[in-house]
């Protein structure tokens, strides 16, 4: 699903905040990368996401080397991730359903195909009845959720979040790692970027941590 | 509930765009008198050649001798009548002629003193070819101080000043169409500023720059769409005002023209706002489509 080897990765002229990392993410696997802030996370699931590409190394995603992809198709790509942003990054003008709604849109899916989805997700992360509401109405809480539906809708076949559940209580922190787990269940592989030790132990889930942009391997998954 | 309305929707309206609206307007307003005023060009210059084409006038400019103009007059005419593919032959009276000198030196005392010219207005049976030198030739010969004038030159001046009028007006349509684009092109360029993040995040969800580009250009479309008809729409308005002028009898500009447009003739403003909305819709895309390979 994803592969880096000898990555690294530095802006401009600045230090590496990535160096020789290597890994493999197996299709269906659930992952947590942890670190201290500014270990290197947000840069390496950018790295995934094609939003920015490695100083050195490889990185390949589903099965396709990333450096010799051309840039015309990597919209297809980014369609299979779903991606859940640390800052959510909703758009305000939109309402919770229009925000949740759009990545089936620029999948090309029509309205009526799916009205039905959208409610029902918006329903299961508690804000069936917010969905006319616009993000600025909204707390810190209700619009991560709205991002994390928008990252799932589309039942991508791969799940990266940033923190996902750093505005919400513990019990809708539960909810959404439940919400994860299922569709890691349904063959979405999954890596979730955090630093809540209580979301990781509760799991038995594969752990790597970064530690002054290097990898470290914790923990495989359990069975 | 939803996004009704496709990838438009996706675009918020921009807060600042009021200025770009009026610019628009004012362009489409301007662009619809001159539009206006190549149609009006064009149908006086048809009306005026139509009126001219078939007639022919004769001056017997006053000789030293008064009893000499009458005689010279008559003896014109008698040239005239008899010339086969002449329909009709007839001098101006005095007053005639005085009424036509009027919007130009006035109608007091004086006037009537002035030693005017005589003139004969001659119809020509239409499809009916006449030998112009020869017939100088005979009017010289019995009325010397006779000048024979076919319109011709006068024609060749108005459908030179019609032709003049419309291509002036065909080049103002074009600057305002550079400038209609260049501001939608600066608008957009604004706009994907305005909206670096929302582009970089949909680009990040997977959207090609087909569907950013098409939010854009919809958007521009629709917004330039509805200034440009207002502005067309106030162009109409003056154009039946000075219509209505015109009907009321008030010259609006001497000797130019009434500046009205007819009824049938207003649907043609239709055309500025339409092709407004067309560059526009063009413009932003190309300006998206080029900034978005520039960034991703």
């Amino acid at each position: 699903m994803v592969r880096f080897e000898n990555v690294g990765m530095r802006y401009g002229a600045g230090p590496e905040v990535l160096r020789d990392v290597t890994f493999v993410l197996e299709a269906g696997s659930f992952t947590f990368l942890t670190g201290h802030s500014g270990a290197g996370k947000t840069t390496l699931l950018k790295l995934i996401d094609m939003m920015e590409p490695p100083s050195r190394g490889l990185v390949t995603l589903f099965g396709r080397d990333l450096s010799v992809t051309k840039r015309a198709e990597f919209p297809a790509l980014r369609r299979r991730i779903g991606v859940v942003f640390q800052d959510f990054r909703l758009l305000d003008h939109l309402s919770a359903f229009d925000n949740v709604a759009l990545p089936l849109r620029l999948a090309g899916r029509r309205e009526n195909e799916y009205v039905q989805d959208v409610e029902e997700l918006l329903s299961w992360v508690g804000l069936g009845d917010r969905m006319r509401a616009k993000p600025a109405t909204l707390s810190g809480g209700e619009q991560q959720r709205i991002a994390i539906a928008r990252a799932v809708v589309a039942r991508p076949d791969l799940l990266i979040a940033d923190e996902p559940t750093g505005n919400v209580d513990a019990e809708i922190g539960q909810r959404l790692i439940r919400l994860f787990a299922e569709l890691n269940r349904l063959g979405t592989t999954v890596l979730i970027a955090t630093h809540d030790r209580a979301l990781i132990e509760g799991m038995r889930a594969r752990e790597m941590r970064l530690v002054d942009g290097r990898l470290v391997e914790l923990r495989t998954q359990r069975p | 509930m939803s996004l009704r309305g496709g990838a438009n929707s996706i675009l918020p309206r921009e807060k600042g765009a009021a200025p770009l609206d009026v610019v628009i307007a004012v362009m489409a307003f301007l662009a619809a008198l001159a539009l206006g005023a190549s149609l009006i060009a064009e149908r006086t210059a048809v009306g005026w050649r139509a009126g001219l084409s078939d007639r022919l006038t004769v001056q017997i400019v006053p000789p030293a001798q008064s009893a000499g103009l009458d005689r010279e007059t008559e003896a014109a005419l008698v040239v005239l009548r008899a010339t086969p593919g002449i329909a009709h032959a007839a001098a101006l009276s005095q007053d005639q002629t005085l009424s036509l000198v009027q919007p130009w030196i006035g109608s007091d005392a004086l006037v009537a003193e002035l030693p005017l010219p005589r003139l004969i207005d001659a119809t020509i049976t239409p499809g009916a070819q006449i030998d112009l030198l020869a017939l100088t030739h005979e009017l010289k010969r019995v009325a010397p101080d006779s000048l024979l004038d076919d319109h011709a030159r006068w024609i060749s001046r108005l459908k030179g000043l019609a032709e003049a009028i419309t291509w002036s007006a065909y080049g103002i349509l074009l600057l305002i169409a550079i400038a209609t684009a260049s501001a939608v092109a600066f608008a957009t360029r604004a706009g994907l500023e305005a909206h670096h993040e929302m582009v970089e995040l949909l680009h990040q969800m997977g959207a090609q720059s087909n569907f950013i580009a098409r939010a854009f250009e919809r958007h521009y479309f629709a917004s330039t769409l509805g200034a440009a008809f207002v502005g067309a729409a106030l162009a109409a308005l003056f154009f039946l005002g000075a219509g209505g002028l015109e009907f009321a009898g008030i010259e609006a500009v001497p000797f130019l023209p009434p500046l009205g447009l007819k009824l049938a003739e207003i649907p043609w403003l239709l055309a500025v706002p339409a092709v407004s909305g067309i560059i526009a819709l063009a413009t932003a895309r190309l300006s998206v489509m080029a900034a978005l390979r520039q960034i991703y």
